[in-house]
């Protein structure tokens, strides 16, 4: 084994641990709220919900109507929880990608796109699920996740996956090239 | 040894990139009971365990006997009095049978309260559908927690409602193999078979203290 073949690991660029550190940071700041505000939470979308009846397909029937509001009220928090877990995972994800993309891309060009489609994607695509549960008293449970779907999990979370198979076919391509040239034994 | 890091490497990117591809999970949904059922099922074991003490501080404090209360209009009279009277004389079958008779007058009055809502002439196909989906929800959730106690009184009446049941849902329930949508319109008979059947139920039972069978 040579130095070369043996990389050492490299840091990556200073405003991609910013953005990681931030998105654990907003991940933290949002569970601690959950717990702390969801009394008012739950009031503020079900009062949202109950203002707009047609919206949600509230038949003005209380047996009925309980289902409807709490199924909406389940996805609402649940739609908080997953902005939790994910910000929290997906930091440790822009982290623990973008090193390894510092560390084995040789192009700069390509580094530089690769590293900044994972930051972008990892850190926004989390936001999408907060936007989730913030439209779904305002629009309704699907039309709430058919926007967040486009506006944020689509465009962010199509970057974070172009980004790791362009990264794995490099790495793939690296490994070969690496095994061509080394002379038979 | 030199490849390590790399397929260590590997393996994570490929890890990694399986999570967004499955991802847009938004968690899953299953109904709970509301406070009239979780109330019900407690009367109702507690009296299965003859704690007919027990059973009557959970009616005379829970919501089955509000709600027994806020429909009074609509129910057989003196029906909560009845009950109460039955959990007090420790009487199993007749709490049972009051019991019976108020759950399927509440069905009653969701089936004819769909049929009403199915009725308005300014709903379009979809709306119905889906309005009438969430009432079947609603009615198979309080006829589910009495069908025995019905079957065992009146066998017919059981089977009626069920038939009807399972021929609502089939307008409701999404087209399959390209077959074109069934017309939401025909939802109204089988909901005004379920609302009469019960009403034929709540008033034979009404008028008859103890099982025929």
């Amino acid at each position: 084994m040579t130095e070369a073949d043996s990389p050492t690991w490299r840091v990556p660029p200073r405003w991609v641990l910013l953005v990681a550190v931030l998105s654990i940071v907003a991940a933290e700041v949002g569970g601690g709220s959950m717990a702390r505000f969801k009394v008012e939470l739950t009031r503020w979308a079900r009062d949202g919900m109950l203002a707009r009846p047609a919206v949600h397909g509230l038949v003005g029937v209380r047996d009925v109507d309980e289902r409807i509001l709490d199924e909406a009220l389940f996805k609402f928090d649940a739609g908080l929880r997953l902005f939790h877990m994910h910000a929290e995972g997906m930091g440790l994800v822009i982290i623990a990608t973008s090193m390894v993309a510092a560390t084995v891309i040789p192009s700069g060009a390509a580094r530089r796109t690769i590293i900044a489609l994972l930051t972008t994607g990892g850190a926004g695509y989390p936001v999408g699920y907060l936007v989730w549960s913030a439209l779904i008293p305002s629009f309704g449970l699907e039309r709430a996740k058919t926007i967040a779907e486009w506006l944020v999990w689509v465009p962010f979370g199509s970057a974070t996956i172009v980004a790791l198979w362009w990264l794995a076919g490099l790495l793939a391509w690296a490994m070969i090239s690496r095994r061509r040239a080394r002379p038979a034994a | 040894m030199s490849l390590v890091p790399t397929i260590l490497t590997a393996l994570v990117v490929t890890a990694t990139t399986i999570a967004p591809a499955s991802a847009h999970h938004v968690g899953a949904y299953v109904p709970k009971d509301n406070a009239v059922t979780t109330n019900f099922k407690q009367v109702k074991f507690s009296v299965q365990a003859s704690k007919f003490d027990v059973a009557l501080r959970l009616f005379e404090a829970g919501p089955l006997r509000a709600e027994m209360r806020a429909h009074a209009a609509t129910l057989p009279a003196g029906l909560e009095d009845g009950t109460r009277a039955a959990l007090t004389a420790g009487d199993g079958p007749e709490v049972e049978r009051r019991l019976m008779i108020f759950f399927a007058a509440l069905v009653r009055d969701l089936a004819l309260e769909a049929d009403h809502q199915l009725a308005r002439p300014d709903s379009t196909a979809e709306t119905r559908v889906d309005t009438g989906r969430k009432f079947l929800e609603a009615i198979w959730r309080y006829y589910n927690l009495v069908d025995f106690a019905v079957a065992t009184r009146d066998n017919k009446a059981s089977v009626a409602v069920r038939l009807a049941f399972d021929e609502a849902e089939t307008y409701v329930k999404p087209a399959t193999g390209g077959a074109a949508p069934a017309d939401p319109a025909g939802l109204r008979k089988p909901l005004q078979r379920i609302a009469q059947v019960l009403s034929t139920l709540i008033d034979a039972s009404s008028t008859t203290p103890r099982r025929n069978s």
